[in-house]
């Protein structure tokens, strides 16, 4: 282990322009929790690079980051940061380079191990349009050898709390973009995993029932208490969701820092206009205007 | 327009449906060779062709079944072989590599010399017209499965993939549903398709057969005798086309809403 974290010190020293290099882990508002309760999910100098040498690509440079169970973390960052494929990564879909690694439950894992041990929602609702709203919602568990019966009788019962009563039996065809992306989510919770995965599941929402969806999701979240790692690229939903936001970098995309969120919960839509909401809206605003600045002038002293 | 449109929904139903065209071209046959006065043996009129195939109708009628079964059989046996084909070729890129090319040059060996070695090979059984129909449809069912298998959302492979699907179940719960909108386009062509092929084979020797009434009719100079068949070969690909179709409606329902 020792041997790993000197290693990828070094590879990090040497691939990262100075400045950058300490941004693993930057100095928060707030200690971070206590290192009693063990970490569900760990991510240790995670890189990603694509191609070879000369046109090679590097999507995600020294991510360190750690979830604690039941904790609702937001990872907020520009567009082509390299969300989406640090989220491929902890879903299992996508091996990290090797000189990182990425630990669950204290276990680091191999190629493919995470796959079925994380409840993943991609951005798209991607329901199967010849399935019922039902039966979408089953898939993971249908995959998991439940009995088709039972697990329709598990889902019939969450209907409600998913607002989708007396929508069993419709086709995704029929349902609006909101009811849709609920039915995602269904199919993402009746996957009882620890770990909730979910990339951007408002993003393709208008802003009404996108507030909306965020409330209800935080009502579900209480009740459940499952831990949630949320992709955004709004800033006010980073906030309003979150226990813990994380800031990312443009590409090469690493966590440049994180805000911890004290506002009380259960949190009201309204609380986006609080003064504390605001302050911490505009710290987070000036740490990825700098950094963006930061990459601008990178670019331009390229040039 | 609207003047011109009936009003009720039957009526614009009928309108657009297909039989509505078929009695318009009819009725349009009929006067365009009365109106014009066209000779017979460029176009006979429509009324003559019926009164040909009334006066043949026993020997129409068991030809037309023949071939019905000769085509059926074709079909379904290139369909199953053809689905069978793709999936393989889909799993296994090695044989999509060494086989397929073989495939494709099969297609351009011309059926007639295929025929008069089926022939040989079969005789003058139904086996033999079977066989010709066969070998005309598993080819666009084979490239249209393996296309339709292909051509699954990456995304949605990655959602199953991430719920821990492997094999078996990522096959019938998402590859297989996602490709049978494409598998019925192969299905499709491949109908046609057999019914050409159970007609050529009949011309390498048979006694009774569309395909026999076509040759003779030929040979003998019967115009309005050729043009009996040809409506025959039209009613009954019409008739097979639009059964495939109620058939995908019933399975594919799902397609037109997405």
């Amino acid at each position: 282990m020792s041997q790993l974290l000197a290693q990828s010190a070094a590879a990090a020293a040497a691939a990262v322009p100075p400045g950058a290099a300490d941004a693993g882990m930057p100095a928060a508002e707030h200690p971070p929790p206590a290192p009693a309760a063990p970490a569900l999910l760990e991510l240790v100098n995670v890189w990603k690079r694509f191609g070879d040498a000369p046109r090679q690509m590097v999507a995600v440079t020294n991510v360190n980051l750690k979830i604690a169970p039941g904790e609702f973390v937001t990872l907020v960052g520009p567009s082509g940061c390299g969300k989406s494929t640090l989220f491929n990564m902890i879903a299992g879909l996508l091996a990290p380079d090797s000189d990182g690694s990425v630990l669950f439950g204290g276990a680091a894992q191999r190629d493919g191990q995470l796959l079925g041990k994380v409840s993943f929602m991609p951005q798209r609702d991607l329901l199967f349009p010849w399935r019922t709203v039902l039966d979408n919602a089953i898939l993971a568990l249908e995959v998991e050898g439940v009995p088709r019966r039972a697990a329709r009788q598990r889902a019939e019962a969450m209907l409600p709390e998913f607002g989708l009563t007396g929508f069993g039996k419709h086709y995704p065809h029929q349902l609006s973009g909101g009811m849709r992306q609920r039915v995602a989510l269904m199919r993402t919770f009746l996957f009882e995993r620890d770990l909730l995965l979910l990339d951007e599941p408002f993003g393709a929402l208008d802003a009404l029932t996108r507030t909306r969806m965020q409330h209800w999701l935080l009502d579900l979240w209480t009740r459940h208490r499952r831990t949630v790692l949320f992709i955004t690229h709004d800033i006010d939903e980073a906030i309003y969701l979150g226990d813990r936001v994380l800031v990312m970098t443009a590409r090469p995309g690493t966590v440049k820092s994180e805000q911890r969120i004290d506002l009380p919960r259960p949190r009201d839509p309204a609380i986006v206009t609080a003064p504390e909401f605001v302050r911490i809206k505009r710290r987070l605003l000036d740490e990825i205007e700098e950094e963006s600045r930061k990459s601008f002038l990178q670019e331009e002293s390229r040039a | 327009m609207s003047r011109l449109m009936p009003a009720t929904p039957v009526a614009r139903a009928l309108l657009r449906s297909p039989l509505f065209a078929a009695l318009a071209l009819a009725l349009a046959w009929e006067l365009a060779v009365r109106g014009l006065a066209i000779s017979p043996r460029y176009l006979p009129a429509l009324s003559a062709v019926l009164r040909d195939a009334w006066s043949v109708w026993p020997q129409l009628f068991a030809s037309f079944n023949r071939t019905l079964l000769e085509t059926l059989l074709g079909f379904a046996a290139g369909a199953a072989f053809g689905c069978l084909a793709g999936i393989t070729f889909s799993y296994a890129r090695l044989m999509e590599r060494a086989v397929f090319p073989l495939f494709v040059v099969s297609q351009t060996v011309p059926v007639v010399a295929f025929g008069a070695l089926i022939v040989i090979w079969f005789g003058n059984s139904l086996l033999a017209k079977v066989v010709t129909a066969f070998f005309l449809t598993f080819f666009p069912v084979t490239v249209n499965t393996l296309h339709g298998l292909a051509s699954c959302d990456p995304q949605r492979i990655a959602l199953m993939r991430s719920f821990g699907a492997r094999g078996p179940v990522m096959f019938f719960k998402l590859a297989l549903p996602s490709a049978l909108p494409q598998i019925l386009v192969g299905l499709r062509l491949g109908i046609g398709l057999s019914l050409v092929g159970s007609i050529v084979g009949e011309w390498f020797g048979e006694t009774l057969g569309l395909g026999v009434m076509l040759i003779e009719a030929m040979n003998s100079d019967q115009i309005v005798r050729i043009w009996v068949v040809i409506v025959a070969c039209g009613l009954m690909g019409a008739l097979l086309y639009s059964v495939l179709t109620l058939i995908e409606r019933k399975i594919i329902w799902w397609r037109a809403e997405s």
